[in-house]
């Protein structure tokens, strides 16, 4: 058990040595130059190398790139080009909004999927399972832009039910501020689950039909067991595991998702920061806040497998 | 029961989310201002400032927030014109190689301080002293700086530079000597808290990807009788202009910061609580012509590309008749520089292949186009109305047999490009030239290598006319050799002006009046001295 988790550790800090290591190059392939974006118009050829050289952009690249494990080592994600201040103290500053973003899609996407997942598969043919499969497939198909801007066109545009932007109003106290925080968030938070309940349900509903035919759940029913408690205990808890190595996978393209989402809404979070950073070609606020996405995506990813291996005896050996 | 216990778990996630961002929850914010506090307004970006220090030139929020903070000597009016802000006027002696700035003496720092010529000459020795920002390259002639007295700065040049006062007194922004004194490395500075200026308004507090608030500058001397009406500017940031004007209908903002794209125009004017200003704007549209390209370096060849561009067509389809139409490189906001004998060349593409027929170009295959004449536009995509426009040309020109390619390009690219000359034609747009000669040094001059010489023109004959203009005090001999360079120009064909935009700027005219807006997209509405005399309803 200890060495299967261990694996999967060392595992995890590959993929994010090797997230760190093509965010780096990756950047520095760009045919841009970051210097030029900082005084656009006059500059003297002695300004720039000055900016090159306070970047750090004049040594070569490799040195670069170990200066800059180093400085990682070290829990140093370096200064922004542009706003000159710690990278880290400005993604802290986001982090809570797409945490709240990212965290409740997350939630709402599985208090939403799994009991549609389960009642198709219970019901399987009937009308609940046909709305469920074409709803699944719809949202499936769904892309989170055009879901968010019809949301922002219809709910926030022409409705005025909710704001256009922005994630809280100033000028709200105590609960007041809450509620505002909410009405904020809605839209965003919509379209988000809107696209990522459809995959779930689905996967869900096949992992239930397959266990729903296994002898332990014939031998339940026949021990005089309650379908309720047949389905909800001794089904889900076995389709569930499956579905838990989806979770983790979706929180991938939930933080890619909410990249697009904050940005349409003009929400403060990482996604939007990273939107801005790129067109000012920042890149020690690239490289930090994708380092912050990789580590966040793999640690899930590490947490659901470990999840995982405490419900299924199997996967520890 | 485990299943329950899982979806209470995953509830709990979500709770921890909220109570994780609940540090967000205005618990570091003002309290709002009660009913007996000013008005406030609030305005559209579609950035966030990405630097408070004043003295390097960045983004536009950035000069919306910190030109309103930090006073300059002077500005500009809706009309284009110089006039005084913190100096009350200036001097020019020995020949205009000596410039002498009077201050006004009711100018305040907002810790008490007063502002004083130190100030001044501070800043611009700092900027001097560490290359700051595009001030550097306007103080380029500085010998000496001294301070007489509190209220006067006297700038001692290596040689006279006529448009010298009016550059570095709109471009510099002065700050406190005896706050950013105390700075180690004012290059690296953040400035981001704390902050104190002596503008009509200073930055109160801000949320990083939300807002930017400012509150009005009660000793700011040029806010009307009894203070500004605005007491408080928020800034609220969108992720694009399109998600503005619906934030501006909606009444989520009272102004748009940005200006108004000609689309929209229409759908703005039909709602009667929207107002719209009208600015002419310090930069124009053109395309320019790369000098080091062997076929482009010959004057027939430009001569004949600037007869097919149909700048007329453009202006009333693609701007929708928003914008007016150039001859030379100097725009029409500047009457008096501009040659009013100078013509556009008229759009006509069979004189162009005429032209190049007698400039020995053949069309040996017989394919209709010209063999040698074959270039590549480059354009920023993110400017849609280029974007168009390098359509149209392409069509025009290829009935005239030249063949042009389109490279509309991501704009960090397009920049670099352009700056390293690696392009054929440059379809851009200028941002701000506030005067005509500053204007000519940066683009034409050769021994300007800091300079936007796009062109990488090397013409001894227009140096020499740029030189001997720039060392004219006297105003209409100055005038005079401004036109003369602004004929000669057009008549090489260095670049083929294409449009001056007529910007638009929306407001809720339900709410607010009194705008003094400035002619740029740079400022626009945004100035502090326009926000100060702004009048609630």
């Amino acid at each position: 058990m200890l060495r299967y988790a261990s694996k999967k550790f060392l595992r995890a800090v590959l993929t994010i040595w090797i997230a760190v290591t093509i965010t780096f190059f990756l950047l520095r392939l760009l045919p841009a130059d970051p210097t030029l974006l900082v005084v656009e118009g006059d500059m003297t050829p002695e300004m720039q190398a000055a900016l090159r050289e306070r970047y750090g952009l004049d040594e070569p690249l490799l040195v670069q790139y170990v200066l800059y494990l180093g400085q990682l080592l070290t829990g140093n994600l370096g200064v922004s080009f542009r706003q000159l201040t710690p990278v880290l103290d400005i993604l802290l500053e986001r982090l809570p909004w797409t945490l709240l973003l990212a965290g409740s899609a997350f939630a709402l996407t599985i208090l939403i999927g799994i009991p549609l997942g389960v009642y198709a598969a219970v019901g399987r043919g009937k009308l609940v399972d046909k709305l469920v499969q074409f709803l699944g497939i719809t949202s499936n198909a769904l892309f989170v832009p055009s879901v968010a801007i019809l949301l922002l066109v219809v709910f926030a545009a022409n409705l005025q039910w909710f704001p256009i932007g922005g994630a809280i109003d100033p000028d709200t106290r105590g609960l007041a501020a809450y509620g505002s925080l909410l009405q904020h968030l809605a839209l965003p938070l919509l379209s988000l689950v809107v696209v990522q309940v459809g995959p779930y349900a689905l996967t869900l509903r096949t992992n239930m039909l397959e266990v729903l035919g296994e002898d332990y759940i014939k031998s339940a029913r026949s021990r005089g067991f309650s379908e309720r408690r047949t389905v909800w205990h001794h089904g889900l808890r076995n389709a569930f595991i499956p579905a838990l190595t989806l979770m983790g996978l979706q929180l991938g393209s939930l933080v890619g998702g909410a990249v697009l989402t904050e940005t349409i809404f003009a929400y403060p979070g990482i996604g939007r920061l990273i939107y801005e950073s790129v067109q000012q070609l920042d890149y020690p606020m690239l490289q930090g806040a994708f380092v912050l996405l990789a580590v966040t995506v793999v640690v899930a990813n590490l947490i659901t497998d470990l999840i995982a291996m405490f419900l299924n005896p199997r996967i520890r050996t | 029961m485990k299943t329950r216990r899982g979806f209470a778990a995953v509830a709990a996630i979500a709770a921890a989310a909220l109570i994780f961002s609940g540090c967000a929850l205005n618990a570091d914010e003002p309290e709002p201002a009660g009913a007996e506090g000013g008005a406030t307004l609030r305005i559209g970006t579609t950035t966030d400032v990405a630097n408070f220090n004043p003295l390097g030139s960045l983004s536009k929020t950035d000069s919306w927030i910190l030109n309103a903070m930090y006073p300059q000597l002077m500005r500009i009016d809706s009309s284009g014109q110089k006039v005084p802000e913190l100096a009350e006027g200036y001097e020019l002696e020995d020949d205009g190689a000596t410039v002498i700035f009077t201050l006004r003496d009711d100018y305040e720092w907002t810790d008490g301080e007063p502002v004083t010529s130190e100030d001044v000459r501070f800043t611009a020795q700092a900027i001097i002293d560490n290359q700051l920002g595009n001030v550097a390259a306007k103080l380029t002639w500085v010998q000496s700086i001294e301070t007489p007295d509190d209220h006067t700065v006297i700038f001692r040049l290596t040689e006279p530079y006529a448009p010298f006062a009016e550059g570095v007194g709109f471009w510099m922004r002065v700050v406190p000597a005896h706050l950013f004194g105390e700075v180690d490395d004012l290059a690296g500075f953040a400035n981001d808290s704390n902050w104190v200026g002596a503008g009509a308004y200073v930055l109160d507090s801000m949320t990083r990807g939300q807002r930017y608030t400012m509150k009005a500058n009660e000793n700011y001397p040029y806010a009307p009788e009894g203070g500004a009406q605005v007491e408080t500017v928020e800034y609220v940031v969108y992720p694009d202009v399109n998600t503005m004007l619906l934030a501006l209908r909606n009444g989520d903002i009272d102004l748009m910061g940005n200006s108004v794209p000609a689309s929209a125009v229409a759908s703005l004017e039909s709602d009667p609580n929207i107002e719209m200003a009208e600015v002419g704007a310090l930069g124009f549209a053109h395309l320019t012509y790369n000098m080091q390209h062997p076929v482009l370096a010959e004057q027939p060849v430009r001569q004949a590309l600037s007869m097919v561009v149909d700048t007329e067509s453009i202006i009333a389809t693609i701007l929708q008749g928003d914008g007016e139409q150039m001859a030379g490189p100097i725009g029409p906001i500047f009457p008096g520089f501009d040659n009013p004998d100078v013509e556009p060349y008229a759009f006509d593409p069979d004189a162009a292949r005429e032209l190049l027929e007698e400039a020995g170009y053949a069309d040996a295959d017989g394919d209709g186009m010209f063999d040698e004449l074959s270039f590549e536009i480059l354009c920023d995509q993110s400017n849609a109305n280029l974007s168009r426009v390098a359509e149209v040309v392409r069509e025009d020109a290829a009935a005239a047999g030249i063949n042009l390619s389109l490279a509309c390009i991501e704009r960090n690219t397009f920049l670099s490009r352009t700056k390293n000359g690696e392009y054929d034609i440059d379809l851009s747009q200028w941002g701000v030239f506030d005067n005509p000669m500053d204007q000519l040094r940066s683009t034409y001059l050769s021994s300007n290598p800091g300079g936007i010489n796009y062109n990488l023109v090397q013409d001894a004959e227009l140096d020499a006319l740029i030189n001997d203009a720039a060392v004219t005090i006297d105003q209409d001999e100055f005038a005079e050799k401004i036109q003369a360079i602004d004929e000669y120009v057009h008549d090489q064909a260095l670049l083929t002006p294409l449009y001056v935009e007529t910007f638009r700027f929306a407001y809720r005219g339900d709410r607010f009046e009194g705008f003094d807006p400035s002619p740029s997209d740079l400022l626009g509405m945004v100035t502090g001295y326009s926000l100060a005399q702004v009048r609630a309803l």
